[in-house]
């Protein structure tokens, strides 16, 4: 069941390369997006039950995964039983963008399995807004939307191809660009809650989870979670930002992060959603067994879709725009080492 | 038993044959024996840093030891550490209530303290007045988030004042004509107290240590926790071996744990062994 704050979801919608019209298409006539407590009131009351921590709900979706990696239906099985690309001792990163590539060959995403994305005016805006999205759950406000955006896009090294592009657009793409910010960033100011702290906003949350051993890791880091983690009531909500026009695979991309809360968390988050910048929609799914299975499912296939030779380049590790080898491996207990980050191309 | 508990009486656990002042001189020794060999190469003068992180690149991908190393230059994730452990502080301090809170008056009171009498907190003040509002904010955010995921990782209500977060690092230098450092870097040092011998007073014994790693727990973690171990051994011959080091991976929701003894000590050697062969020949083919 998907809880939507309109009535209709056309799954169709596809954003063209190109910053998105100004005015949304498709609304129903008086519609107005909700925002404010209302907004909060949505997100947190999905009118089912919560699940419950259940390690047997754990056990099942790995061994969904894991079987099914076990018997060879995947491919590129490796001599002691684990998927592995050959001649790669790494473990092969799954991320949700890998996932739809790979699930849709034929998409417009391309068949480049290494994630490298070129960059595209809709993907610039896409990360701008989750940039300042960061800034408004942590400090409240927004002062000038593109400057303060670029200013956070500069300290992520994830983004310095995508910051590159943008200090290269003409005139007009960027004029185009930074109006569409401003609108959306004002849209954000005035429907965003503000989170009450004891909710323990977090943002550019990392989520991984290790299978078969260690040779696949399931990775991905959501714009926003909320509730206390590791209760034997399901407490988290995961939220997704985006600022183009909705598409079917956000919904699939949510319930990876869905079925990666719960493999690494005692219970599942008892919500998803995705928030539309662009509109203001909200799409709040609660989060069920059938859908933690399906997710499951859907990657076991993804995986298999990753790994089975199509004449592409498969490589293991992260699917990443820009490695940063070594601040990847420095990463872990230093702050003068530090982990430059998760390998998912933030899209729009 | 909530997964937060259960992380806290890992760590709390009474120490289990923990190594001894035996273990540690003999370990000493093999490492002053075999490490100046291996880096006699080094041009006089130069020297080695063996920490944590170097020892995973090292395993994980020793190709990388020959790049270049990048200059450094301060960002987010540098400072999330640091900033993050004092926000846990001062919410352990009920000074705030969620880390979520701490970061941003703790950032500013650093500012001005830096500002006012020149002293560094935490290294990173300069960079920090330096930044726009908007870039402060992703600094703010990148160790709130830290912070949130370890300080919702664990109980943090039984340690009392047994706690100790941060610190500086240990650090042992094996004396050789070229210098190796092992720096050891943990997040969190526990006292472990037992009732002394007239069973009213308290005794310390020794310490559980813990490590914050990001990822998940890859091959070789046993020896990897054992590194913190050793370093924090070797530092001072009087203090008592670390009785653990328990390792918590909060992107994976994953804790593990090694009890220091002798094995445990010795399989961290290899590994710093294994560390400086790695980075000899990899600067050695950099130079040819």
């Amino acid at each position: 069941m998907v809880v939507t704050d309109v009535e209709r979801e056309d799954p169709k919608l596809r954003l063209a390369d190109r910053v998105p019209a100004a005015s949304p298409p498709n609304l129903a006539p008086g519609w107005t997006p909700l925002a404010g407590d209302a907004l909060l009131d949505r997100l947190r009351v999905t009118g089912r039950p919560r699940p419950l921590a259940d390690p047997e709900r754990v056990a099942r979706l790995r061994e969904t995964i894991e079987a099914g990696l076990g018997d060879g239906s995947v491919g590129c099985v490796g001599g002691d039983g684990r998927p592995r690309v050959p001649g790669s001792p790494k473990p092969l990163v799954i991320t949700k963008d890998r996932l739809t590539r790979a699930l849709d060959r034929e998409s417009r995403l391309g068949a480049d399995l290494s994630g490298a994305q070129p960059p595209t005016l809709p993907m610039a805006g896409g990360a701008l807004i989750d940039a300042l999205f960061r800034q408004l759950v942590t400090t409240g406000s927004i002062g000038d939307p593109m400057r303060d955006a670029m200013d956070a896009l500069v300290l992520d090294d994830r983004q310095g191809d995508l910051v590159a592009w943008i200090d290269n657009l003409s005139v007009t793409e960027r004029g185009a660009l930074t109006a569409e910010v401003d609108r959306q960033s004002i849209d954000l100011v005035n429907r965003w809650p503000s989170l009450d702290p004891s909710w323990l906003p977090r943002t550019q949350v990392p989520m991984r989870v290790g299978l078969a051993g260690g040779s696949i890791e399931l990775s991905g880091r959501v714009d926003l979670a909320i509730g206390r983690p590791g209760l034997a009531v399901a407490s988290v909500a995961i939220v997704e930002v985006k600022s183009g026009a909705r598409r079917l695979e956000h919904r699939m991309d949510l319930h990876f992060y869905a079925l990666l809360e719960t493999l690494r968390s005692p219970a599942p988050p008892f919500a998803v959603a995705t928030y539309y910048t662009r509109t203001g929609e909200l799409d709040v799914e609660p989060v069920s067994d059938d859908l933690l299975a399906s997710a499951a499912r859907r990657t076991l296939a993804g995986i298999g879709a990753v790994c089975r030779p199509t004449g592409e380049t498969v490589v293991s590790g992260p699917a990443s725009r820009r490695p940063g080898k070594r601040n990847r491996i420095a990463a872990d207990d230093s702050d003068r080492k530090g982990l430059v980050g998760n390998t998912v191309g933030r899209g729009q | 038993m909530t997964q937060a508990q259960e992380l806290t009486a890992e760590i709390l656990a009474p120490p289990v044959a923990p190594a001894g002042p035996s273990d540690r001189q003999a370990i000493r020794q093999r490492l002053l024996d075999e490490v100046p060999a291996l880096v006699e190469d080094l041009a006089v003068g130069d020297q080695m840093v063996v920490t944590l992180p170097l020892l995973r690149q090292a395993d994980r991908d020793p190709e990388s030891l020959a790049a270049p190393e990048e200059p450094f230059a301060w960002k987010p994730v540098f400072v999330r550490r640091s900033l993050g452990l004092a926000a846990i502080d001062a919410c352990l301090q009920h000074r705030f209530s969620t880390p979520g809170e701490a970061v941003g008056p703790i950032a500013d009171q650093a500012v001005v303290e830096w500002s006012r009498t020149g002293w560094r907190t935490f290294h990173w003040e300069p960079w920090m007045v330096g930044l726009s509002a908007a870039a402060r904010s992703a600094a703010l955010a990148e160790a709130a988030t830290w912070a949130t995921a370890l300080w919702s990782s664990i109980d943090w209500r039984p340690f009392g004042r047994s706690i100790r977060l941060g610190g500086p690092d240990d650090q042992w230098v094996c004396p050789a004509a070229r210098t190796v450092r092992l720096k050891g870097r943990c997040e969190a040092r526990v006292a472990l107290v037992t009732a002394g011998g007239d069973g009213i007073s308290d005794q310390t014994q020794s310490t559980t240590l813990v490590s914050v790693a990001s990822g998940i727990p890859a091959s070789g973690w046993e020896a990897e926790l054992g590194f913190l171990a050793l370093v924090a051994s070797l530092r001072s011959p009087t203090r008592p071996v670390p009785a653990r080091v328990v390792g918590v991976w909060p992107d994976a929701g994953e804790h593990r744990s090694v009890d220091v003894t002798a094995a445990t000590l010795a399989a961290a050697g290899d590994r710093v062994i294994a560390c400086i062969t790695a980075v000899m020949e990899a600067r050695l083919t950099t130079v040819s």
